[in-house]
């Protein structure tokens, strides 16, 4: 049965305000602020600026600060859960940065204490805790992280495939996201102020927002997420349209989906980080979709400071209990209201019916999710999805770049059954992007904007509308030079430009600039099933007939890839690259049509290995289906990995050809998108064996793509 | 005031610093708008230079005032070096 409503079950959070909803909420009702001084680490200058610390925490805690932080928040929220999340999605941006960056100066060349570095490793260790076994997914879009995550749970919920997903945001002070914004100035010096006409910033911070959301009846009594509406300014990497237009374009859908008129917000959380930016055109798109008479708004950013990937889940669970409390937040930190901005925000908190709340979060690559929370309400509308089976992906368009060169040398070279190893030099990576472009922008940015150019490069080729991407590892060089540099200089020194692109989405920010891409953009990343949670969300959110690019891309890098990466680390050749898809979903496809059919992540006994089977339809389905299997083992998972082929293969009866791709690519965790390519490209041009328990020629044989050693994914390539 | 030596300098540490790939220090004429300009330079790019004239002169520009007076050229940043080199030898 589909389910018609999100019912948020449970909450959890833990920010400068305090640990769990208790404490919040009374700092909440004081107006009370939780910025203040930076004790977590030494700083080179004088006065070191205000963070939003959270309580108790420390450089030590265990197993590190940005996972302590989303336990503690997720046991909050899961206190009365009688049953496992059947999935789980968190947004993060920092992950292990806090303990990696001090490692990196301290020169560890030890793999093992970077072993929780990946910032998907947050939202496997809740996996892990609450025994999760379905997809675990990790969002990183910088500052709308939170937002993101909370969107992308909630729609996999209506599909009618999960009924519990533990979804939120977790973020931990470190050094790089200090440095970062205060060499981008924009940290205000005496404490985030938003909408004050002397701002100057935000104050950065720290913590970690959970909603437990299940699937519920439309008439059930209680709280939900009733819309959510996601976009991207596709304007600049780090500043946001001036007038705030892809905050506009992603309030009206949250608005759209909920079923509410703008009349029917009680309040709006304002994304308010206090940046003379981000505070004037967000109040600009509230203005015109409010027509200039907004309900009561307050960022609540000046108390809590600005908890990066977990600012939108911490919000989300501030709203939650605005609307239990009857009371919404000050607007702290604001002393001289900005006459320019055109509103007045909430002075104290007050008491007020609130039933319906909109809550916006925004960030760097111009990535916008806004989210309405409210009691249930019968007139709300819920968006196509799962009732009627949507016509399935179909690829229009593909490219790769990996160490043989771009698409057509490397299928070459793959079809042949000959390696593409090696890392393409920078000069040929870059050839026919704009100078202008690749001017500020590193490896794996270089990549993604070479998959789409590639794409683009025939005018007939629809421009995507949305972009979904995956990487392992984010951009290696970006952190590194950043890190680097402020070593260097003992802290002195840092590079905004460097910054802007450390973040993982900034790869994604760029395709989405130079394709105008203003529909959702999405960056997920979670080792070596990046690419797949990339396809997994694309397939979850994309419900129209829009274009969209799905990427996987990693960049090799001399120092940290090795150190992170554990496969990469036993690889005795350097290897990296990607691979992009043009798809659009069709009810009369022409082209290979891609499906990700199963997804579990640090799950491989006997007993998913026949669940996967099972899901396929059964041995004699598999055998009669595919022609060709692709199997992706990482090298850190060999052994394991080719025993869980051997009893597929064995188990299936499987007598056709298995091609054991990272051989062929080499080591990088977003090999299975190169993979992907090389069966799109094979399927279409008829090159796949047929399959080996025949279907009397009736049809071409499919390509299965297994995803073995510490996870499970299955992806079906065929023609239509 | 004219220094030529100091406006060469100050050429080359721009495309340097930006990586303005393409440029060559002769193109840029010193009086040309650089935010907004010819060459794509903007407010983040100024941010670098920020940077450049704190390392390099140990010059503090931290509002954005200032930074628009100092970096609406590449004369203003020279004349900008000139005067507060002046002003602290004084």
């Amino acid at each position: 049965l589909i389910p018609l409503r999100v019912r948020i079950a449970g909450t959890g959070i833990i920010c400068a305000l305090g640990n769990g909803v208790e404490a919040v909420n009374q700092a909440i009702g004081a107006d009370a602020s939780g910025v203040g001084p930076l004790t977590r680490f030494t700083v080179s200058h004088d006065p070191a600026l205000p963070v939003g610390a959270c309580p108790d925490l420390t450089p030590n805690t265990q197993p590190n600060p940005t996972i302590a932080l989303a336990r503690i928040a997720a046991d909050q929220a899961m206190a009365d859960a009688s049953h496992s999340p059947d999935a789980i999605v968190i947004g993060v941006t920092t992950g292990g940065m806090p303990l990696t960056e001090t490692l990196l100066k301290q020169g560890s060349t030890t793999m093992d204490d970077y072993r929780l570095h990946g910032i998907g490793t947050v939202a496997e260790d809740l996996a892990r805790r609450f025994d999760c076994q379905g997809p675990v997914l990790t969002v990183s879009t910088a500052c709308s992280s939170g937002g993101c995550a909370i969107a992308l749970a909630k729609t996999m919920i209506l599909t009618g495939q999960y009924k519990r997903v533990l979804a939120g945001g977790a973020d931990a002070l470190c050094r790089l996201t200090y440095y970062g914004f205060r060499s981008l100035q924009l940290i205000d010096p005496e404490g985030s102020r938003p909408l004050d006409k002397d701002r100057r910033g935000m104050s950065v911070a720290e913590g970690a927002g959970m909603l437990l959301l299940e699937a519920a009846d439309e008439d059930f009594d209680g709280i939900a997420v009733l819309g959510t509406g996601l976009s991207c300014d596709a304007h600049h990497p780090a500043q946001p349209h001036p007038d705030g237009k892809g905050a506009l374009a992603a309030m009206r859908c949250a608005l759209t989906q909920a079923g509410v008129a703008p009349n029917q917000i009680d309040y709006i959380n304002l994304h308010g980080t206090g940046t003379v930016d981000n505070d004037r055109s967000e109040t600009k798109a509230i203005n015109q979709l409010f027509d200039d008479a907004p309900p009561s708004l307050s960022s609540i950013k000046g108390a809590t400071g600005h908890s990066l990937a977990a600012s939108g889940a911490i919000e989300a669970v501030v709203a939650v209990h605005a609307i239990e409390q009857g009371r919404v937040p000050a607007n702290v930190g604001c002393r001289h209201i900005d006459p320019d901005l055109n509103v007045t925000p909430v002075e104290t908190a007050t008491r007020q019916p609130v039933e319906t709340v909109l809550s916006n979060s925004f960030g760097f690559g111009g990535n916008n999710a806004a989210v309405v929370i409210g009691r249930n309400r019968p007139q709300g509308k819920r968006p196509d999805t799962g009732d009627v089976p949507r016509p399935p992906l179909c690829a229009i368009g593909w490219s790769t770049v990996t160490g043989a060169g771009f698409t057509d040398t490397t299928l070459e070279a793959l079809v042949a059954g000959n390696a593409s190893r090696g890392v393409l030099d920078t000069a040929t990576l870059c050839q026919g992007l704009p100078p202008g472009v690749i001017r500020r922008i590193k490896r794996l940015s270089h990549m993604t904007l070479a998959l789409l150019a590639q794409i683009q490069a025939s005018e007939a080729t629809p421009k995507p509308q949305s972009v979904y991407f995956g990487t392992g590892w984010g951009s290696l060089s970006g952190t590194n030079d950043f890190l680097t540099n402020l070593y260097e200089s003992d802290e002195k020194f840092s590079s905004p430009t460097d910054f802007i692109g450390s973040v993982h989405n900034a790869a994604s920010g760029q395709v989405a600039l130079m394709a105008q891409a203003t529909g959702a953009n999405l960056t997920l990343s979670g080792g070596d099933t990046s690419f797949e949670q990339a396809l997994f969300s694309a397939q979850v959110l994309v419900d129209d007939e829009a274009p969209v690019l799905v990427v996987g891309a990693d960049e090799r890098h001399e120092k940290l890839s090795p150190l992170f990466d554990g496969s990469v680390a036993l690889d005795a050749s350097s290897s990296d690259g990607g691979g992009a898809l043009l798809l659009q979903r069709s009810a009369t496809p022409t082209g290979p049509t891609v499906e990700l059919v199963h997804f579990s992540n640090g799950v491989t006994g006997d007993a998913h290995l026949q669940a996967l089977i099972d899901r396929l339809g059964g041995a004699h389905a598999v055998t009669s289906r595919y022609g060709l299997i692709m199997a992706g083992i990482p090298a850190a998972h060999r052994e394991a990995g080719e025993e869980q082929l051997d009893r597929f293969i064995g188990w299936c009866g499987f007598q056709g050809k298995v091609i054991d791709y990272r051989k062929l690519t080499g080591e990088f965790a977003t090999a299975s998108a190169v993979a992907t390519v090389l069966a799109v490209f094979m399927a279409q041009a008829g090159q796949v064996p047929p399959p080996s328990a025949g279907t009397d020629g009736a049809a071409p044989g499919g390509v299965l793509m297994l995803g073995l050693g510490a996870s499970l994914t299955a992806i079906e390539v065929k023609m239509p | 005031m004219q220094d030529t030596l100091l406006l060469d300098t100050l050429k080359v540490k721009v495309i340097e610093v930006l990586n303005l790939m393409n440029v060559k220090p002769e193109d840029i004429d010193p009086d040309e708008q650089l935010v907004g300009g010819r060459l794509g330079i903007d407010s983040i790019d100024v941010l670098e230079l920020v940077i450049m004239m704190e390392k390099d002169y140990k010059l503090t520009i931290d509002n954005k005032e200032l930074g628009a007076q100092v970096f609406g050229s590449l004369r203003s940043m020279a004349n900008y070096i000139l005067e507060n080199a002046k002003e602290s030898a004084n």
